[in-house]
Order: C-alpha cells, then structure tokens, then sequence
C-alpha cells in the first residue's frame, strides 16, 4: 500500500525529496556480533600482551587462558563474518587482493595477519600447558610484537568501515572508529579481569582499577559518539527507540559495570570474583546493544513517509 | 548526424585466456594482460526531453537479463520501478508538480531516467575489498560478478544508492554501462533505445559539449532553472561519468544536493580510531604501572 | 479517414513524422502521442528544441502534455466546438492565408440553392430522412452549382437509393469519403461545362466561404470555454498560437489519433482539422499538414490492402449488391470520377481483377469482375459481434486481434463468442479471446458454452518477414531472424495453407460460387529453400514466399517477360497500369514499391543527415510522395510561397517541377495549365490545382455529398453525456448515429443523473492495446503492473475515495475495480454553469496474462458513426464508487517466467552461478 503525505496527490511538488536516497547495505544482527567479538578478541588479545611485555611473571598465569580465549573469540568473529557474507567460499576472496583503500580489505588483512601470531601464541601456551616447556622465548616475542599491531588494526578498522559510507548516522561519526577501539580495550580489560578472578592468580586489583579508568574513558567516547548520531538518529522513525537502546548501552556497559567494580573491590574474593563476572557480562551485553544501534541504524526508514523500501532484496 | 546513434568502433578480443589444471589453480596469480585504456565514455542525460517510456528499463532489463522485480503497484505517480537496484540499473523518476488550485498555476510533471553515476572518483569502488570494482578501459565503474563477494561494502558506501544486493546470486549488480555492448563496438541499450535523445551516450568531453551548449540554450529560451548536476568535480566530490541536466533541485529527483565522497575522511577517522585505542592502553599500562608492586 | 480523403482526396496522413522538425507550431489534439507514439514523438521533440510551439488539447494532463508549451484541458467529446472556435477565430479576425484558400480551395465554389445550413434548421443540414435517421445529400442539395445533382432531369432516377440496403454498405471507396446518396459518385460536383460556377470575390451568399462563415458564426470563444470548460485565454492562446505560425514563412501541424476517431463524430472532427489546416494555408506544405497517428503497426496497412469488409485493395469500392454495380461498366461509372486521377478506376479495377483470377480474367469475361463478392450489409466488426451475439453466426477467425478484451463493451463480444460453434484464434498468448470460455469470471461455467476454441500459435515480428505500412503511408520491410519456436508459424503461413486445403477441398467443382476460390492465383512457394540471416536453411515447410506476394500487390507486365527471372516484368508505377489486362497489380496505391527484381523499396534503409524527409528509408505510397499535395507548397505560379517553406517548385528551364520531394502532380505540367472545358481525366485538372485526386484538384471547405453526417463538421454532443448540446440546443447527440441498443448494450439516455461522471479510455506506453503483447511479459508487467483509474482529488474526496485504495466504476454496460490514481493531472471542469468530473480509464487490462484486472472495455458501448460503423469508446458516461466488487474477480492465467531458471548458465564460471531463491511468487490479491 502505497503512503503519502498529501491524500490527494501521491506526488507533491518535492518529488524523491522525502525519500532517502542511500540504499542499506546487507548487514543485520551477525554482523552486530562480529562487532563485538572483533572487540573481544582483538582487545583481549592486546591487553594480554601489554600485561605480557609489561610483567611475564605477573600476567603470565592469564596469558595462559587468554590467548587461547582470543582465538576462540577470533574464530566465532570469522564464522559471522562469513556467515554474513551468505557463502562460505567468500571471506578469503578478500584476500586475493590487498588494497588499503578499502578498510574491509586492509581490516581483513590485518585480521589474517593477527591470526598468525595468535594462533602461534595460543600453540605456545598450550604445549607448555601439556608440559613441553622448551619454545624458545624469542618466538614468544616476536608473536607478541607482530600480533599488537595487527590486532590494533584489525580493532581500528570496523570503526573506520563504517564510518568510510554515505549511510546516515555512520557518515557523521567521526568518532565511532575511535570509540570502537577503545571500548576493545576496555572489553579485552574486562575480560582478563574475569580470567584472572577465574584462575585466581594475577595482578587482580590493578586490573580492576584499569578497567574502572577505562570504563571512564569510553564513556566520553561513547558520549561523543552518541552526539555525533543523534542529528541522523532524530530524522527516523522509531529513532526514540534507538535513542534508548544506545542510553541503556552506556548505562549496562559502562556505567553498572563501573559501579559493580568499585563495590567489588571491597569484597572478599569470591563475592568479588562473582560481581567482576557479572559486570564483565554487562559490559559485554552493553556494547552488543550499542554496535546493534549503530549497525542497524540505516534499516530504520525516515521519519517522513517513504520506507527505505530496499532492503537488500532479504 | 544524431550523435546519440555514435558507434564506438569495435576493439580486438584479448588473446585466449590459457587453460588447464596449472591455470586454473594458478590463474588468480598469473600476471594479466589488462586493456589498453580507452576514450573515457559516459551517459549524459537530459531531463527536459524524457518522456517517461522506460524504454531505457526495458532495454536494459533485455540486453541484461535481468529479472522482473514483480508486479507491484506504487501509485508514486508512474514510478513502479521505485528504486535503483541489483535487478533495475535503470529507474525513471516521475515527479508531479501540479499546484492545488487554480487553472492558471503552473504545472509540470518532470521525468529523469535515473542510473549509476559512474564516478570518476567511486566510493563504491575504493570500498570493494575484492578488487571485484574496477574503472574499465572506458573509465566506466565495473562490477565483475564473478570476483565480487557479495559483502555490501560497496551498497553502503554509494552515496546515490544505485547498488544493491541480488538474491538470486548473492552478488552486487549495478549499470555496467554495456561493457559488453562497448566492446563490441555498440552504444548501451538504454541510450539505443531512448527515443528523445534524451539518454545520449559518448566520449565524455563530448558529452559535457554538447550539455553546455544545451544549458545555453534552454537558459536563453525561457528555462534559466536548466542547469547540470555532476559534470564538474565539487570540493567533496568527484565529476561523474554520467551526468544530468536537471531543471529543479537535485533532491527532487532523488539526488543528494551535495554528494560527498566518505573516503575524504578516512585518513582522519583512522587517527582517531587510533587514538581511541591507544588512549586505553596508555591509561591501562600506567595504571598498572602505578598498582603494582 | 473519412475526413481526410473527403477533404484532400486521400485518406491517409499528408505528411510525414520526420517532417514534424520542419513545424512551427504542433497541435496534439486526440493524440497522446508521448505515450502511444513514443518512437515517433522524437520527431515534434526536434521540432521544438528549434524553437516550435507544442500544445496538447485532451481530457488529460498525460505524458504528451508534460512537454508541449501549452496544454489546455476540455471535456472529451467537444473537440469540434474547440475546432470550430479556432475556425471561427481565423475568420472573424480574417487570419486566414487568402492566396491560399482562394487558388487551392473550393472556398469560392457556389453551392446549390435548396442547401440549407446547422444555422438554418436548427442544427440539421438540409436532405434529412428521419426514417432513416440518415441524410441524402442530392436530396439536401449539397452539390455545387450546375452539377448533375442541381439539374433533377439530368440526374439519374435513384428512387430510394439513399436508404436501400441501410447504412454500411457503401463504404469509402476511392478515399473520398463514404457517399451520401445512392447516385453516381461524379454527382455533387461534375460541372458540364469544366470549371463550377465561382466568386472570386467570396462575397456570393451561396459561396462556401459565406456558408463557412454562417456555419461557424456560434463558435464564439465564449462558447467555446462554455462547452469544453477551458477557459477564454487558454482557447485565444491556442488560436494566437496558430495563427501567428501560418502562413507563407511559418507552417503549423495538426496531430490526431484515437482520440479524435474513436467518438461518434469522429470523422467530422478531422473534417474540422482539415477546413483549419486549409484556411490557415497549411496542407501540401513542410512542417504543414495533418497527421493521423494511427493505433496498430500496420493499421495503415490495412486499410490499404484492406481488412475492411466495404473495401478491395488501394480504396476501390467493394461492389454493393446494387443495379448500380452490375457489371464492371456500370462499376467505373457509378463510383468513378470523370475528372481528376480517379479516371484511372478501370485501370486499378482490372489489374486487380488479373492479380486475383490470372488467366481466368479476360476482357471478353469482363475479367470476372463478377466473381467479386457484393455486399448487402454493415459488415464491419461491431456489428458482426452484435450479429454474432444475437446467434446468427457460427464461426470466426480471430488473427492478431482480441475482441473478447479489447473490443468495445467487451462483455457483448464475449457473449458473442459464446453463441459460436468454433474460433480459431491465432496468436502469441492464451488471450482473453482464446480463454473467454474458461477464464473470464462473468461467463457462466465452461461446461455451459458450446463453442469449440482452437488456438493456433503464431510467430513474432522477428520470425517472419514482410512489410509494415505505418502512419505515413511508409512500407518498411522487416526481415525473419530466426525460425518461429515449435509449431508457431506466420499468420501468412495460417491464411496461404488454410487457402490451399480450401482450395484442395473444392477442386474439381463446377459450381459457380467455387469457380473464385478455384481459379484464384495462390501460387506463393518459395522457388529454392529459404535461407535464414545466419545462413542456415529455415525447417519451416509451406512459408510462402513474401517477397512474391509484395511483387505481385507492386504490379506486371504480363506481356512482358524479364529475362533474368523469366517472370513477368515488374512495373516501376502504377502510371504503366492499363486496361486491357495486359497488366496486374494487387494494390495499385503501392505500385513501385518493388520497380525491379533487385529491389525492393520498402528494404531501403538510406539515412539523410539534416532535417530533411528521408526518401530513401522505406517507401511511401503514393510513389514515394512524402508530403501529398506538396503543389501546394508553391503559389499558383508555381515558385515557393518562402524560401524558408520551399519543397518543390516549377523549374521553368527544365519545364518541370523539382525540389527535394517526388512531386505529387504531373510533373510537366506547368503551373499555367489550363484545361479546356470538355476535358477529362488529368487533363481536366489545371496547373494549379494541386489536390490530383479530387474531380476538381482543389481542397474541400464544403465535403459536397462525401460524408454521410454532413458536409460541415456540428458539435454534438456524445451519446452519453451528462450535459446537453450547448450549440444546437434540439440536437443532443449527432442524428445519424446508430445506436445498436439492446439488452447486452444499454445506454444511459442523456444527460443522465444515474451516471454524472465522464469516463475515457486511454493508453500507456508500458502496455500494448488490451495487452496480449504486454501483459504476458514481466518486464512490461512489473512497469504498470495494475488496473488503475486516473480520477482529481476532488472528485475522490466528494466519493471518499483514497489514493491507492480500491473503487468501482459503474456503466450502463458493465462494472470493473480498479485501484484509485488520485492526481491533479485530471481536473474537474466546469460546464453549464456546474461542475463536471471526468475520469481516465487505461484501457490495457482483462482477465488473461500475468497482469490481469479490470477491463475499461467492459464499461464501453457499441455504436456505430454512420461513415465508418465507429464506437465511442473516448467518451461514455459512468458512476464512481469507493471499494471493490463483489464476486468473483480475475486471477492471472499464467505464472511469470522465473529467471534464471535453475539450470547453470552456459560458459560461465561457478561464482557467477545463481545460487540463491528462484521462485517469484505474484502479490496477494
């Protein structure tokens, strides 16, 4: 059924001028997913190393469950990546060119690229696990040294991806790559602060005020980003509804969890241990629904009348 | 001599593609030979004397084979193809500027036959992870549906919404401006077919020549709102390969009034992403640094 | 067209579509030429980016009227009170080109005392037998002064003529127009003594330009806007418009379609163009003329070589079961004309006669003229359906037809075929023709109809070869691409072997009424096997072969033998016909078309650069004239009116007339001719009268005895009207009109409260006719893909009908739904004093195809204009209601095409293989 404004003519003299003219791209919930495990693989990944190059003795004990954590992380992130993609052949098509004008190919690189020194790290800390203790500590090095980067960029380059468009919301926000990658930090952060309550070893308490300091951090990213969007967010319908989800996002991912830290510090260890896992969660649960405000922000049609009627033939 | 009717003279067939086993699995790393570059070619399009057949659809469906989109009625006027898309690279627009009331208020009910811009500067093609988007030896933009992956990337950087997804085969499929027909020495079936002349397809400078001289005429005759959208670059936009003669603004007809191009911002946005993380990781590691013993 | 022959000799379009770029100025008035004719409108688009003036007179703001300088909204149905204001205009002002008008037209000629006008009688003309509801214009003295017809005691004794046998039956043979009277069609005009009375000074009150101006003396523009409800500006606008660009410098063209055919008083219309167009000096000129956009490719082509049921070939008269008709001397003398080209009857008559019947036709046997059937009735397709549906036919062939959707008041054809023991339909599709006995949702179950329904598949355009006569008289020959799929076969395959199993079922009978079929020459195989484009030899067996039957209609020597075919030579024009039977020709109109064995004109394909008129593209009839009665376009001296108008010319050197088109007069005759008073033939035509085939070789103001409803086009209004006639107050619709009433063909009395909305039919250029080309196809279908009305915001609010909603529209006929296109293209309009609504109908929907809906056909009526036996489908009244009908409601017939199909696609790699969902299923209803 067709709408219009004006009852009487199905054209007013404004023509297409209603309708937004940029199509959505093909991207729903599994890509929202990929989001946020690229974050909690790549982040978890590069504040494992940092603790690794900053303290083996301290962080060593985590490593040891982080590393492999990350490459689980990284693969679900792949298995939505090329879900998403709609055919299994057609993630490592992307690789037969390498072309850093496109942040999807340099991102897909980069996360090749990261996979390798993860993937080495994870053998590493597995076979010393079983006991095979003599991997030489430069390969130990040189994996962290050539992984760090490659995760930095594979985290730097969803934010760029979408902000690199001309879709509503993403085009306008400059600080969505920034944000993304900072809250991969703050999610990696989260993330071995429940490790380290888990295998109850490890500098626990300045884990937790690192992440407390940068939980504080990603919310002036979030509150940017947020301002950035609103404008775009405004002109949908149902754009309230998105306005809530990206609110409830900061509170569940940042600010609860900020809290729930804070009074964990005072607990005993168990009790401590329990709420760390619970704000890990929320941050977890917090991000998902930022990244799937943002990703689903171009399906919402515009507030005045005519549907994005094109979506992507689904 | 209409030059609508001009005929690119054909080119050679590049020499046969080798085969076999080792090609095959070889091939994607063998070196290519590619075409020499030809005279840049474009669409010029001029409004004022379209005359909504959708021929140029209908055309171009044919010579594509392309799909019928199924039968649903818009009531957008005479616009039932609604959108650009992976099985409409041609969409005529009707817009119906009737006023109220009054015999004597001006009407008009303008038409455009609306196709993908063939930017110079594509944002659809620096977008393409694959290498799937090329600029042919025409200058044209090129989706070669065998390479593309069908990842979007190209759908959501199109600042005119002229991509889309096919699901009938999972690729991105736009106007190839008749590559095929090109080669062959042929126009593209829509400027074949458009009665008026009003989809005229050439050398690109030529194309821009003529428009020129069109604006200066209809300006001196009583159509000072005659003007053209796309044929020079702006500050944030690159000049497009097909360009239109448009008498209202370009919102009207579905246009962005001021295209810009997102990769002028992707240096930026990657200091920024940068910073956003190292921001973390410096706070992280003197915080650590401070807490620990 | 009536219209045209009556006033100018031919019945054909004067000019040509390339032409349209030499106008000054073009008035679409009938037409919606942007979307009927979208090839041809390039043409009026090049005319106006150098700067013509285009205007757009129709019911509705269409694609046509979004690129004309100006377009004046009326009611449809009042074109000719819009005409005769614009007549009027031009004579009151004295606008009109008065060289012109006087060298070139009959505005001079005294017309019989007892003539009596509209103006006199109250919107009657004189000669008016209301038994007969029919004129006789000897009777009403429409002749001109001194012809056979003003002297009784010379005229012969008719008795009843005028009414014998009814209307129909005399057709309109010799493109003159259909006679209004049972006598010799020489009667109205033969002067004894050469030359009819005139007065030069037009100042005779029996003079045409006087009666001309009398006629028209109501036209004012304030009646004008009254009857059309536009307004007095835009009227003087089109008027000013006209006149400004006519003349000697500056040329004005009239464009019409069915816009103007498809009314009651549709010939009357054109006759109305064409008294305009004369008086403004515009016929015979360049970017002058009227052009009649005909609705079918080949329309023109069969009327031609006709399918018209009161024609033979080239306009010769179908002999009527009269005394007058008798033999073939009483044939050339009933219909021939003494003067003028026509002389040449016999010539055309026997050739066609030698073309049909070969050997068998012979002087001493009158070259059997009297195995040519005589008509006794209106044969023409309405009224064969009205028959049909009162049971009196049994069988029917339908080929590239479909009566059952596109005929008007649809649901009497179908009924119609109903009452039929077999059909043959031939064509591409299943259409609503073919399945009526299944498919259509108003026909009772099909084990209730007895008609037994054969449908033979046809092949396309591009798998068969011939010639398309299109609006300008231009024959274009397409070639076959390719072999028709499966058992599809030409429609000439159809009729050449259906002719030859006649043929063989009759062989060896003596009876008389089999000697015709019998001794017809049907002898058309291809002498070696048929090569196809690519080289390869064509599997289908029995095609005939075209290009000897496009040889056989171009005309021979048959006493002449071509040694490099061994066949009969061809003729180079029909100037070499004679009458003797040593020549034949199966249409003498396109004689020259195929002057040699090696070529055939209608294939030539030469393209001009400039505007000129491409003489060497295709051919047109009449020997490849593209401008008829270009004389005119020089002064009666014979040098061009302006340099900027000149076409041709006499060239006193060469002693002939040259220029930049074939001259369509004799081309050595010099401008001084003058006959002498007993002279006939083309010898009775002087050097400066331009207009060949009339007995006069002038134009027509006043149709003397040619057109059965009148020698002056009357506004009337249409038989369904919700407003009474303005002009002539007495006369409500036009008085010659056959009704056709009956219980499958009511009609609502007029003006009538029960239906106060105005409906039309028009076209989209998305769908062809009542769609058995288009609607069978998803790439037109997804481009209009549903029946929709086109109705003003008003008229929906004052019905509560919202835009993209449902309604019903209700005739005396019939009732459809439609989804509601609520636009302020349509406006209402106010006439009398109050408000008329009017609605447009696409008229491209039925129940069979892909796309299926309501049949705007089902809501039109059945009548018959007394010239042609033509409906009123452009103007019927109806009622308009919110939401949809009850009942039961068409589904599609046939499933779209899914694409691509599941196969893999041929030499083409894996990844670009379809992979996803291919099955497309229709929208719910």
């Amino acid at each position: 059924m067709p709408t219009c404004t004006d009852p009487a003519s199905p054209m007013n003299a404004a023509g297409y001028a209603s309708r937004r003219v940029t199509k959505p791209p093909n991207w729903h919930e599994l890509v929202a997913f990929d989001m946020l495990f690229n974050n909690m693989t790549t982040g978890l990944f590069v504040v494992a190393a940092a603790g690794d190059l900053v303290s083996r003795p301290a962080f060593g004990p985590l490593t040891r469950l982080a590393y492999p954590m990350a490459l689980l992380f990284l693969t679900i992130d792949l298995a939505c990546l090329v879900l998403d993609l709609g055919h299994r052949f057609r993630f490592h098509h992307m690789l037969r060119v390498f072309k850093p004008s496109s942040p999807m190919s340099l991102g897909t690189w980069c996360l090749t690229a990261y996979s390798i020194p993860l993937g080495l790290l994870s053998t590493i800390e597995v076979l010393e696990m079983a006991g095979i203790r003599e991997i030489p500590a430069w390969m130990r090095l040189a994996s962290i040294t050539t992984g760090i980067p490659f995760a930095m960029g594979a985290a730097m380059y969803k934010g760029v991806l979408f902000s690199t468009t001309s879709q509503p919301g993403w085009k306008d926000s400059r600080w969505l790559g920034g944000y993304l990658t900072n809250s991969a930090i703050a999610i990696g952060c989260a993330e071995l602060l429940a490790i380290a309550d888990l295998a109850g070893q490890g500098p626990v308490r300045a884990i937790r005020t690192s992440l407390l300091a940068l939980l504080a951090i990603n919310l002036g990213f979030l509150a940017t980003l947020i301002v950035e969007l609103r404008p775009a967010i405004r002109t949908l319908k149902g754009g309230h509804r998105l306005d809530l989800m990206l609110t409830l996002g900061a509170a569940l991912g940042v600010w609860v969890p900020a809290i729930l830290i804070l009074v964990s510090g005072t607990m005993p260890t168990i009790a401590s241990a329990i709420i760390d896992g619970i704000g890990m969660v929320l941050v977890l649960a917090g991000n998902f629904l930022v990244r799937r405000s943002i990703v689903m922000l171009p399906h919402h049609e515009n507030d005045d009348g005519i549907v994005a009627r094109w979506d992507g033939g689904s | 001599m209409n030059a609508r009717e001009l005929e690119i003279s054909a080119i050679p067939e590049p020499a046969e593609t080798p085969s076999g086993p080792v090609a095959t699995i070889l091939g994607p790393f063998l070196p290519v030979v590619r075409p020499e570059p030809r005279t840049p070619t474009g669409f010029y399009t001029d409004t004022t004397v379209c005359i909504g057949c959708k021929a140029c659809e209908v055309a171009c469906k044919q010579w594509n084979q392309l799909p019928s989109d199924g039968l649903n009625w818009s009531g957008d006027s005479y616009d039932n193809t609604q959108a650009l898309s992976a099985t409409s690279w041609r969409h005529v627009k009707f817009i119906e500027q009737f006023a109220s009331a009054g015999a004597d208020a001006p009407s008009r009910w303008l038409m455009m036959s609306d196709v993908c811009k063939h930017c110079s500067a594509a944002p659809c093609q620096h977008a393409c992870p694959t290498g799937a988007i090329i600029y042919n030896e025409f200058s044209n933009v090129y989706i070669q549906p065998d390479i593309c992956n069908g990842c979007a990337y190209c759908i959501a950087a199109c600042p005119f919404g002229v991509i889309t997804r096919s699901d009938l085969d999972g690729h991105a499929h736009k106007c190839t401006l008749c590559y095929d027909r090109q080669r062959d020495g042929l126009i593209p079936a829509c400027a074949k077919a458009c009665p008026t002349a009003s989809i005229q397809f050439g050398p690109i400078d030529e194309l821009r020549d003529r428009a020129h001289r069109r604006i200066e005429e209809l300006n001196s005759r009583g159509t000072p709102s005659a003007y053209l959208y796309g044929e020079a670059p702006t500050a944030t936009y690159s000049e497009l390969h097909s360009f239109y003669l448009l008498v209202d603004r370009p919102s009207t007809y579905g246009l962005p009034e001021s295209p810009f191009n997102p990769w002028l911002r992707m240096r930026g946005d990657y200091l920024r992403s940068l910073l956003g993380g190292l921001a973390a990781i410096v706070a992280m590691i003197l915080v650590w640094t401070l807490r620990m013993p | 067209m009536p219209g045209l022959g009556a006033s100018f000799g031919r019945g054909a379009a004067t000019n040509s579509q390339q032409d349209f770029i030499n106008s000054d100025c073009i008035l679409i008035m009938g037409s919606n030429m942007a979307e009927a004719h979208p090839v041809g409108f390039r043409w009026p688009m090049r005319a106006k980016a150098r700067g013509a003036t285009l205007i757009h007179v129709d019911p509705r703001y269409s694609r046509t009227s979004a690129h004309c300088d100006l377009f004046v909204g009326i009611r449809t149905g009042s074109d000719i009170a819009f005409l005769g204001g614009l007549i009027h205009y031009v004579l009151k002002h004295e606008r009109w080109f008065q060289e012109y008008v006087l060298a070139y037209t009959n505005a001079s000629v005294l017309i019989e005392e007892g003539y009596e006008d509209t103006e006199d009688l109250d919107g009657l003309f004189s000669g008016f037998k209301p038994e007969a509801r029919a004129y006789d214009a000897s009777e009403g003295h429409w002749g001109y002064e001194g012809s056979p017809s003003d002297r009784p005691d010379d005229a012969e004794e008719t008795g009843e003529a005028a009414g014998r046998g009814g209307q129909g039956i005399h057709g309109y043979g010799l493109m003159g127009g259909a006679t209004s009277h049972g006598q010799p069609r020489s009667v109205m005009t033969d002067a004894p003594a050469g030359e009819p009375p005139r007065d030069p000074t037009l100042k005779h009150p029996r003079c045409v330009m006087q009666i001309l101006r009398r006629h028209f003396a109501r036209y004012t523009p304030e009646v004008v806007a009254a009857v059309c409800g536009c307004t007095v500006e835009e009227f003087t606008r089109v008027a000013e418009s006209l006149c400004e660009n006519s003349g000697r410098d500056r040329t004005s063209m009239i464009v019409y379609a069915v816009g103007w055919t498809q009314h009651t008083t549709g010939v009357q219309m054109i006759r109305a163009a064409s008294i305009l167009q004369l008086l403004l000096g515009n016929i015979g000129r360049p970017g002058g003329g009227i052009m009649a956009m005909r609705g079918h490719s080949s329309i023109q082509g069969s009327s031609d070589v006709p399918t018209l049921y009161d024609l033979l070939p080239g306009y010769l008269p179908q002999p009527a079961a009269d005394p007058g008709h008798d033999t073939l001397d009483d044939y050339v003398q009933h219909e021939g004309l003494p003067t003028g080209y026509w002389v040449n009857l016999r010539k055309f008559v026997v050739s066609l006669l030698k073309a049909y019947y070969g050997d068998a036709a012979q002087p001493e046997n009158d070259f059997r003229y009297d195995w040519l059937p005589r008509i006794d009735g209106d044969y023409s397709q309405l009224l064969t359906f009205e028959r049909m549906s009162r049971g009196e036919m049994t069988g029917y062939f339908v080929l590239g037809q479909n009566p059952a959707g596109g005929g008007p008041n649809a649901g009497l054809h179908r009924a119609g075929l109903r009452q039929l023991d077999w059909l043959v339909v031939v064509d591409w599709f299943p259409t609503e023709t073919a399945t009526f006995w299944k498919n259509d949702p108003d026909a009772p179950p099909p084990d209730q109809i007895k008609t037994e329904v054969f449908l033979i598949p046809a092949a396309s355009s591009s798998e068969k070869e011939g010639t398309l006569t299109n609006t300008q008289r231009l024959l274009q020959w397409h070639s076959k691409a390719l072999d028709p799929p499966g058992d599809c076969r030409s429609d000439a395959w159809f009729v050449y072997n259906l002719g030859k199993r006649l043929r063989a079922l009759y062989s060896g009978s003596t009876a008389l009424k089999d000697q015709p079929l019998l001794n017809l020459t049907w002898d058309y195989d291809h002498e070696r096997p048929h090569r196809l484009p690519d080289g390869s030899f064509s599997r289908i067996a029995g095609e005939p072969d075209v290009d000897r039957i496009l040889q056989e209609i171009n005309g021979r020597k048959l006493d002449e033998i071509d040694p490099r075919t061994g066949r009969p030579r061809l003729l180079s024009g029909f100037s070499e016909l004679k009458d003797d039977g040593s020549t034949d020709s199966g249409c003498w109109l396109y004689g020259g078309v195929y002057p040699d064995p090696e070529h055939n004109r209608a294939a030539d394909r030469k393209v001009d650069e400039g505007p000129g008129l491409q003489p060497d593209w295709g051919f047109a009839w009449p020997h490849n004239r593209r401008i008829m009665y270009n004389r005119a376009s020089a002064d009666p001296e014979g040098r061009p009116w302006s340099e900027r108008k000149k076409l041709i010319w006499w060239d006193e050197a060469q002693r002939r007339w040259v220029g930049d088109d074939e001259p369509d007069f004799e081309p050595e005759k010099p401008p001084g001719y003058r006959p002498a008073p007993d002279a006939r033939g083309m010898d009775a035509i002087a050097g400066d009268e331009p207009f060949i085939m009339k007995p006069d070789g002038i134009a027509w103001l006043f149709a003397a005895g040619a057109i059965k409803d009148g020698p002056l086009p009357a506004h009337y209004e249409p038989v369904e009207s919700p407003v009474g006639n303005l002009i002539y107050p007495r006369m409500t619709h036009s008085p010659t009109v056959r009704t056709l009433r009956g219980p499958l063909n009511p009609l609502a009395e007029s003006p009538s409260p029960e239906f106060p909305v105005v409906a039309f039919t028009f076209r989209l250029t998305e769908h062809y006719l009542s769609g058995p080309m288009s609607r069978f196809n998803g790439w037109l279908n997804e481009l209009q893909p549903e029946m929709f009305v086109e109705l003003s915001p008003e008229l929906a609010e004052e019905r509560r009908i919202q835009h993209g909603g449902w309604l019903t529209v209700r005739s005396p006929r019939g009732r459809i739904e439609a989804r509601a296109m609520v636009t302020r293209r349509i406006r209402p309009l106010i006439v009398e004093g109050r408000t008329i609504h009017q609605i447009g109908l696409p008229f491209h929907w039925s129940y069979a195809g892909a796309s299926v809906g309501g049949n705007a056909n089902d809501l039109t009526s059945v009548l018959a204009d007394p010239n042609v036996s033509m409906h009123e489908a452009k103007a019927f009244t109806c009622q308009v209601e919110p939401g949809r009908l009850a009942g039961p409601v068409a589904r599609p017939t046939v499933v779209p095409t899914a694409w691509p199909d599941t196969r893999p696609i041929p030499e083409t790699p894996r990844a670009s293989q379809p992979e996803g969902k291919f099955v497309r299923s229709e929208p719910p209803r």
